[in-house]
């Protein structure tokens, strides 16, 4: 049901990690996204690598949860691989037949170019699914993208958009379930029938879940009005977020490693 | 009795807190969002009243009548067309004044989910008093403060989605608290609850209310809510067409009748005993409940009783099964309890079974297993056919008749409209049976005077129409396929007293049609009124259904599964006051008003 739906995946818990500035964490993720896609030398990414495992000790994310995130890219990294090997023609020919020739240097770089895709989604998971609420990134996005109010950018709005969608999720679930349900009752059928059937089929659900959000969303602004929303102008925030001392130390920490792992990069290339 | 009295001593020293002058107010008046034929309709047509500060108000009327509306011009959300709103001193036609009036009038909406703004609990009770630029710490003291008084202050960092139905109104509550108001609007913010919920939801809202002094609306369709009120007034049309005292409005029964609405029980009964015996009730019986128990004692004492006449209810008679559940078992997770552990039962053929049990013990989970739109962890379910074959909802290729045989109507089933027109959504089914366009006009033409509906509305678009028609075509896109059981989910809630009326004489009338109808309800008055057994769901298992007179004489295992009774029955204990087991018997099988002046006159005539 949708009460065992975990949005996003979020992995409940209090390590560091979990506890850390959402801001600093996005910080962090698009810093590492840099190291991971700068790195090529093999030691340093096994560096990385290991790097990325201590995080998920720290962060004491049970692995079967980390297998099920990378399982879904596995069939785009080997692509990746293939199309990388197949297609690279300088250095050593390895392997020949057919129109299909395979040299070293195309191996070892479809090797990185696959194994960065992988640290990719590892990362991202440790930074911001998997320890992150989606509140807190909203929250963080807010507080991050805060100077381009002055250029008249909608923030704020985004922001609130971005958190109410994710606070109605659950409800449209359980409401998908709902209309599935009686429609199937009346006869309706999603499981066989050509696909052109089946996807007709599913207007029966779309078309009554469209008008019920629209509802929901004029009723949802004139509890919003009455509760005297009026932008983000002048609002306290019950939670706001604060930067302690530990954030600023981890976040150091953890920009020291990254430069060094880019420094060890360059110096071994 | 004692807080309506505080209430007139208080007056004296009382200031206005909402006051009416002339008001008009039309939707639509932007030319290109108007829909033609509402344009000039007017929602509220020169209405002016004042309420003191610290009254209790309940606002009545059908739906449509302009009760919402009247919420929304109160708490600033419109702006009359024509005439002036002052609250608290303060005319809401400045818009200079919206944020004060708006920050002193609180509206408690209807549905639930679509007020919660907040991912969690206590961010939801702090978005008021953010947009106010209430700083902490005051913010964190207001927040936590409000939780504890509705007593959500445990789960406050709970997902505010995962909460119960009664649960979700207590924290529109606590949010509305939150900003500190001097008025609270309930917009029929009961009408989505069980009866236990809106009793307690009541509760809560009354002491807080009066412990902040606080001015409270109600708008509501439960004239039981409405007499707790110190004044009632009635809408129609857009006009205020009754005001005063619940005793007072409640005195014309015809007039209220004609007004889309119903008396509260207690009176209800009296005028009908005041009917039987001939003698006249003054309007100080009516006050409260106690009062009109008295009226009716005496009444039955000073009424000269000869005969009474006795009309016999026919009996359901005993037919064959139509449908067996056998051992179904059902969790939503391993892990956890299964919601349905084990239930087993029978349904006659042409009987109306009423299934009942606590809010959330699994009844809209047990139907969806009748036509195997949810299939069971273990268990079956068996249709018996005309032509004597047994379908089983685990043999993949009965799952189509199954479907045929059972009609499964759930809550609000007006949600499931998707058509162009009203025709279209009622053929749906039928075009997925594969019967022919001549055929298919003929059971939809059919099928829409059943639901008491007139044939010209087939070409209108099911949006268009109001929340009781909507439903009645709901439930004709599922008859039209011609089950041979209907199961309907709570098919009155959230319906004005007169469509609810009407809902179950279709109800009825299709039972006479021979239809078997399971109907899950959490209206004990309506259950006893209409079905013939009764099939009880608790901690996942069901008690063996039995005749509704012999499930509702035992108040003991009601009370102990958390069943309110019925408040008819209630009524008579108080009148009668049963002192042997065959008395009460006879007041658990007083199925309606007339079984109850009935009894209550034999009861009389015994002394």
């Amino acid at each position: 049901m949708s009460g065992e739906i975990s949005l996003g995946r979020y992995v409940e818990g209090d390590s560091p990690l979990h506890k850390l500035d959402p801001r600093i964490k996005i910080v962090m993720f698009f810093l590492y996204m840099v190291v991971v896609f700068t790195v090529s030398v093999p030691q340093v990414m096994a560096m990385l690598a290991l790097c990325l495992m201590l995080q998920i000790i720290v962060a004491r994310l049970p692995l079967k949860v980390i297998g099920t995130s990378i399982t879904p890219v596995l069939p785009v990294a080997v692509f990746i691989f293939i199309l990388n090997a197949v297609t690279n023609k300088k250095g050593d020919v390895v392997f020949s037949r057919w129109i299909i020739t395979i040299t070293d240097i195309g191996l070892k770089n479809a090797t990185i170019t696959a194994i960065r895709l992988i640290l990719m989604i590892v990362s991202t998971s440790i930074f911001l699914t998997l320890t992150t609420t989606p509140l807190k990134i909203s929250e963080a996005l807010e507080s991050l993208l805060a100077p381009l109010k002055l250029i008249k950018f909608p923030v704020h709005e985004l922001s609130m958009m971005m958190s109410i969608a994710l606070r109605f999720i659950p409800t449209l679930i359980e409401e998908t379930d709902k209309i599935m349900k009686a429609q199937v009752s009346r006869g309706a059928d999603y499981d066989t029938g050509s696909i052109v059937n089946r996807i007709k089929g599913y207007t029966t659900i779309l078309i009554p879940l469209l008008i019920s959000s629209f509802k929901r969303a004029d009723e949802l602004a004139i509890a919003m009005d009455a509760r005297c929303y009026h932008g983000g102008e002048g609002r306290t925030k019950l939670n706001p977020l604060k930067l302690t001392m530990k954030d600023i130390l981890i976040g150091l920490f953890m920009l020291l490693c990254a430069v060094a792992l880019l420094v060890l990069n360059n110096i071994w290339k | 009795m004692a807080e309506k009295t505080n209430y007139k001593n208080e007056k004296q020293n009382s200031f206005s807190a909402i006051k009416l002058v002339d008001v008009s107010f039309s939707y639509g008046t932007d030319e290109e969002e108007a829909d033609s034929s509402k344009e000039k309709e007017k929602a509220l047509d020169g209405v002016s009243f004042e309420i003191m500060q610290g009254e209790y108000i309940a606002i009545l009327g059908h739906n449509g009548s302009g009760k919402s509306t009247m919420a929304k011009l109160i708490s600033a959300l419109e702006v009359p067309t024509e005439g002036d709103i002052y609250i608290l001193g303060n005319n809401t036609k400045g818009e200079e004044n919206f944020s004060e009036i708006r920050k002193n009038t609180a509206i408690v909406f209807q549905n639930p989910d679509n007020q919660i703004v907040g991912a969690t609990i206590e961010e939801d009770v702090a978005f008021g008093p953010e947009n106010l630029g209430i700083p902490n710490p005051e913010l964190r003291q207001r927040v936590d403060e409000s939780l504890k008084r509705v007593g959500l202050y445990e789960l406050k960092e709970r997902e505010a989605a995962r909460l119960s139905g009664g649960q979700k109104q207590k924290l529109a509550i606590a949010g509305a608290l939150a900003m500190h108001p001097k008025i609270l609007i309930l917009d029929e913010a009961t009408s989505m609850l069980d009866p236990k919920a809106r009793d307690e939801f009541l509760e809560l809202v009354e002491r807080l209310t009066k412990e902040n002094h606080l001015t409270l609306i109600t708008i509501t369709h439960d004239m039981n809510e409405a007499m707790r009120a110190d004044r009632i007034f009635v809408l129609d049309t857009g006009k205020i067409c009754l005001e005063g005292k619940p005793e007072d409005i409640f005195e014309d029964e015809k007039r209220i009748v004609g007004l889309g609405l119903e008396l509260p029980h207690h009176i209800k009964l009296a005028n009908d005993i005041a009917r039987a015996t001939g003698i006249e009730p003054n309007k100080e019986c009516f006050a409260d409940i106690q009062s009109t128990v008295q009226y009716i004692k005496e009444t039955v004492k000073k009424a000269n009783i000869k005969n009474v006449l006795t009309e016999s209810h026919e009996k359901h008679q005993k037919n064959g099964n139509i449908l067996t559940a056998e051992n179904l078992v059902y969790s939503y997770d391993n892990r956890k309890a299964p919601v349905l552990n084990g239930v087993s039962f029978d349904v006659e053929e042409g009987e109306m079974l009423a299934l009942i049990g606590k809010s959330g013990c699994g009844k809209t989970t047990l139907i969806s297993h009748l036509n195997a739109v949810m299939k069971a962890t273990s268990g079956v379910v068996k249709v018996n056919t005309r032509d004597g074959k047994v379908l089983k909802t685990n043999n993949k290729k009965d799952i189509k008749h199954i479907r045929e045989n059972v009609g499964l109507v759930f809550q609000y089933p007006e949600y499931q409209l998707f058509e162009e027109t009203v025709y279209k959504d009622i053929e749906f089914g039928l075009k997925k049976q594969g019967k022919n366009e001549e055929e298919r006009k003929k059971i939809i033409e059919n099928t829409v005077k059943l639901v008491g509906l007139k044939p010209k509305i087939l070409n209108k678009s099911p949006f268009e129409l109001s929340g009781g028609q909507k439903r009645r075509v709901a439930i004709a896109g599922v008859l039209a396929m011609e089950p041979r059981i209907l199961v309907l989910d709570e098919p009155a809630a959230g319906l004005d007293p007169k469509s609810k009326n009407d809902m179950f004489l279709i109800i009825d009338n299709l039972k006479r049609h021979g239809v078997t109808i399971i109907i899950v309800s959490h209206n004990m008055d309506d259950v006893i009124r209409f079905s013939d057994r009764v099939l009880i769901l608790s901690d996942g298992k069901t008690l063996e259904a039995k005749d509704t007179s012999v499930s509702f004489a035992d108040c003991e295992l009601l009370n102990r599964l958390g069943i309110k009774r019925p408040v008819l029955h209630s009524l008579l204990d108080m009148i009668i006051e049963p002192k042997d087991k065959e008395t009460q018997q006879r007041i658990a099988g007083v199925r309606d008003y007339d079984d109850a002046v009935e009894l209550i006159l034999k009861e009389a005539a015994k002394v």
